[in-house]
């Protein structure tokens, strides 16, 4: 079967689960996975085989023919798309079930598949204005998919919210196209590199697809959806659909003449987003909020690659442009999975417990061993440690920086700023995840909530670990999956094509692979040893304390104490405090909460400025008609009087 | 056959030495305070006994308390194995590796710290979170310094990096890693491993409930990270590679053994910083090496 066949049974497995939504949730499942699958099947063939598949077909949607397209970044795209979806719409099926649900239930699993088909759209569409229908299809069935749990507040306003920005980020596309459009004469989407002076479009294209990516400070919408979204749809926007945002940017940015600052600025977008992201995430104690905030960081982390390879790409093509976009696309997959994992770690001990407060869990390995182990395994990932895969992709972004460093070239400088940037972004992140680990699994349960709790079902853990095993592949043997990055990167940018590997990933992967099976080793030994010494319990130290309760447990806010202090600055968290006092203290309270402070300080103060003024100009409608017939006269005199002044010609 | 060998037999070196360190940290502060202070052998002899000792677990922690500190030791000692002896190169060497020896701390760092969270302490708590919040300055010192001899050597592999001088910027250089080092490694005036009070350590507070052969892990892979952080400060600053090997080798002993000493004679003569000061001292690493970094840059093109 060749890739056109694959696709067409995607689009009937899709639609034939789209159909049995409502019915048959079984056939849902099945029809739904199927159609992933095909679509897994054809981007594999294509970025295997190297070339690209292509379609016309005679008929006509809004006075333009249909046509689509196949290529290694969209097929790039399409792989990661499939994996997590499939993923993510197993676990739905016990996650968000009929039993428990059964209002939203079925409505979820029908915007499910719409969604689904339209981001596939999306990755295949060469034509402008389908793919801003198909965008904008894809934007409205999210929100229904964020809102599923609509009779919640905070779950409505967090989805009027990514509503809104999400319709800026349309209509700065709306632009984008029909200026494309308006000055090629077609809406047709291809190669234009001649074409000087679309560059400036660029702008346009950076802020749509950029609040779709959430880098910052476009990000606000995306920590109060991702954390109010049912934890199997907060993975998907998590894992697939901000990473569209990246795709526009990716194919854009590769068919489209670019301005001198482009690379720049997105290569100082992405550290700002990396560093502040990660910033943002130690200050949460929602534990869905801080992995959105996450996402922040690591569209930071793929950014910086991304603006790299632009700059490189201006100035000759030097190869560590390659190492930074095979890093950046690379960490595309990479973030898709793991954070995908994450979040549907974190939407167990929600299922379990009930609550997303760090601070009142703990001690949930217990009685959730899988969940721990795969989350923890997904937090290694992400904090960019040997040997899994989120160390793989930043290591080719630091490899691409190091490279551009020693030329000694325009862009050194830049890329030492980053290379610093981007190491501490990796010691915050790890700071960051030895906190969620710690406080979430580790130590004794802070509350009730999080005592009586049980593991997930079968079809909850399957696709974490699906995608835990896919975190660790990449990390063993990088070297199997560098002919697909490869062929993104030379579709990107010709000249990169035939360059031999830049990097030595198979002698990584063997490291790494070494360095796996010699941690087993190790385990295994203490852990004999401990066994033949004799082992024997007793209470934790405290000191000599003598009734310690799980209360005096660190807690997510103590622990990212000192470095949310280094962070004042643009955190603004707010306190509420009660400090003891006296010999005998009554009472005492402390409450620390961190703001989402370009939300609060920017947007919101923004809006509440356009209001005042709307409701100012209210006033001159006030229902009296003779009024408005002074309105009238004053405005034809006005006229008059420019007409006059102008003179005759 | 031949290679496997050598390898095998640089580990060993590795292993055996490094907790010679902490001896000789020991016994440099018992001479300054006129006591004849432990032998310089005492880790050896606390390694052993703990080794056979039986271990108490806390009723709270997982198995990740155990697992923790054998991968953050399989983590120090693959460290070990990425750092270049003079002119005989490193036991593993590749392009990019430098990156993976920063990452290779990281991940022990991780798993110290998890392990420790891991008891439901609260000491055990603060003493991660320190060592967490502290490593964020630190690791950018140490970028900043690979940074440095990457513009200095135009490569990205520590055998190259590594071998010759740091050039002009080489003191600055020592000094801000200088600066690392005690931080990293638990001394004074960044941590004092030698007091007694829990509130008040970063590394001592995080391993208050180990015992037996995880602590022995543990206190090992403590002095292989110190003998680490010794022999890369010393191949920054010394032109190691461009001497035969019984000359680099004995250079690079006697300069391991003049860190250790110096070690001992902060830790001596100097307090333990208010712990809010500890970040300034911290980013004065971090200027340092950015400094050194300048100067390179100023320098000449490789």
């Amino acid at each position: 079967m060749t890739p056109g066949w694959l696709l067409l049974l995607a689009a009937i497995g899709i639609t034939v689960g789209l159909a049995a939504a409502f019915k048959s949730p079984r056939l849902w499942l099945t029809s739904t996975i199927l159609s992933l699958g095909a679509a897994l099947a054809a981007a594999i063939w294509i970025l295997a085989s190297g070339r690209g598949w292509d379609w016309r077909p005679a008929f006509v949607v809004g006075g333009e023919s249909v046509h689509l397209q196949l290529d290694a970044i969209s097929a790039f795209f399409l792989v990661l798309l499939a994996v997590v979806g499939a993923a993510g719409t197993l676990y739905s099926s016990e996650y968000w079930s009929d039993t428990a649900h059964p209002a939203s239930a079925p409505a979820g699993r029908a915007w499910w598949n719409v969604m689904f088909a339209n981001l596939g759209l999306i990755l295949l569409l060469a034509n402008g204005l389908h793919f801003l229908i198909a965008w904008e299809l894809f934007t409205i069935s999210s929100y229904f998919l964020i809102t599923l749990h609509r009779d919640r507040r905070e779950v409505r306003a967090a989805g009027w919210l990514y509503l809104a920005a999400s319709h800026v980020a349309v209509l700065c596309l709306f632009a984008f196209f029909a200026c494309l459009a308006a000055r090629t004469g077609s809406w047709e989407l291809k190669p234009m590199h001649d074409r000087a002076d679309l560059a400036p479009l660029f702008w346009l294209g950076l802020i749509g697809f950029g609040l779709k990516a959430g880098l910052f400070p476009l990000h606000v919408w995306l920590p109060s959806a991702h954390a109010n979204a049912p934890s199997h749809v907060s993975a998907i926007l998590s894992g697939v659909t901000i990473k569209m945002g990246i795709y526009g940017l990716v194919r854009f940015t590769g068919w489209l003449p670019v301005p001198d600052a482009a690379g720049w600025t997105v290569a100082a977008l992405g550290v700002i987003s990396a560093v502040l992201g990660v910033a943002f995430a130690l200050g949460q104690h929602d534990l869905k909020r801080l992995l959105a905030y996450h996402s922040v960081e690591n569209i930071g982390i793929i950014l910086i690659g991304l603006g790299f390879a632009m700059i490189a790409s201006a100035n000759h093509n030097p190869l560590w442009g390659q190492l930074a976009l095979a890093g950046a696309l690379l960490h595309v997959w990479n973030h898709g999975l793991f954070k995908a994992l994450l979040f549907l770690g974190a939407g167990s001990v929600l299922h379990a417990t009930g609550t997303r407060e760090m601070s009142r869990l703990g001690g949930l390995w217990r009685a959730m061993p899988w969940t721990a182990g795969l989350f923890s395994l997904g937090a290694v990932a992400i904090a960019g440690l040997p040997p899994l895969n989120g160390f793989v992709s930043e290591w080719l972004v630091y490899l691409g920086l190091f490279d551009a460093v020693s030329e000694r070239g325009a862009a050194s400088f830049a890329a030492i700023l980053s290379a610093i940037l981007l190491a501490i972004t990796g010691a915050l992140a790890l700071a960051c995840f030895v906190k969620v680990c710690g406080i979430v699994f580790l130590g004794l349960p802070r509350t009730e909530l999080a005592e009586n709790v049980h593991e997930c079902g079968w079809r909850m853990r399957l696709p974490m670990v699906v995608l835990a095993a896919a975190c660790v592949a990449i990390g063993l043997a990088p070297v199997l999956f560098w002919p697909a990055v490869a062929a993104a990167s030379a579709a990107w940018q010709p000249a990169w094509a035939d360059s031999p590997l830049p990097a030595p990933l198979a002698t990584l992967g063997a490291v790494h692979l070494a360095f796996a099976m010699l941690i087993i080793l190790a385990v295994a030994v203490l852990w004999r040893r401990i066994r033949e010494n004799g082992l024997s319990r007793a209470g934790t130290w405290d000191c000599g304390y003598a009734v310690p309760t799980p209360r005096m447990q660190y807690t997510a806010g103590s622990f990212a104490g000192i470095i949310t202090g280094w962070f004042d600055w643009i955190l603004r968290p707010q306190r509420h405090e009660q400090l003891p006092k006296d010999y005998f203290p009554a009472h005492a309270h402390f409450e620390e909460h961190t703001s989402a402070t370009v939300l609060e300080k920017v947007v919101e103060p923004t809006g509440r400025l356009v209001m005042h003024i709307s409701s100012a100009v209210r006033r001159l409608q006030h229902g009296r008609v003779q009024a408005y017939i002074l309105y009238l006269l004053v405005g034809l005199a006005a006229l008059a009087i420019l007409v006059a002044l102008e003179g005759p010609k | 056959m031949i290679a496997g060998l050598y390898i095998f037999f640089r580990l060993i070196a590795w292993l055996l030495l490094a907790p010679l360190l902490p001896g000789i940290i020991n016994k440099v502060k018992a001479w300054v305070a006129g006591r004849r202070g432990p032998p310089v052998l005492q880790l050896y002899y606390d390694l052993a006994k703990l080794w056979q000792k039986g271990v108490v677990l806390s009723t709270a922690v997982s198995p990740a308390h155990v697992a923790g500190p054998a991968v953050a030791w399989i983590a120090l000692t693959g460290a070990a194995m990425l750092l270049p002896v003079g002119s005989a190169g490193a036991a593993l060497s590749f392009r990019g590796d430098s990156l993976l020896f920063i990452y290779l701390l990281a991940l022990a760092r991780f798993c110290t710290a998890g392990a420790a969270l891991d008891t439901g302490s609260a000491f055990e708590g603060m003493g991660a979170a320190r060592e967490v919040s502290y490593a964020v300055i630190a690791e950018a010192a140490i970028i900043t310094a690979l940074l440095t001899l990457c513009v200095q050597t135009g490569s990205v592999s520590l055998a190259t990096m590594l071998a010759p001088s740091a050039g002009a910027g080489a003191a600055l250089l020592a000094a801000g890693l200088f600066g690392v080092l005690l931080a990293e490694n638990s001394r004074v005036p960044f941590d004092d491993p030698n007091t007694h009070l829990e509130l008040t350590m970063v590394h001592e507070a995080m391993i208050l409930d180990h015992s037996g052969p995880p602590l022995a892990v543990i206190l090992h892979g403590a002095s292989l990270k110190l003998l680490l952080f010794a022999v890369l400060l010393t191949e920054t600053v010394l032109p190691l590679g461009n001497l035969s090997l019984v000359q680099a080798v004995g250079a690079l002993v006697a300069a391991v053994f003049i860190v250790t000493v110096t070690v001992g004679l902060v830790e001596s003569l100097l307090a333990r910083l208010a712990f809010r000061r500890v970040p300034l001292l911290l980013t004065t690493s971090f200027l340092l090496c950015l400094f050194a970094l300048l100067v390179a840059w100023k320098g000449d093109k490789p």
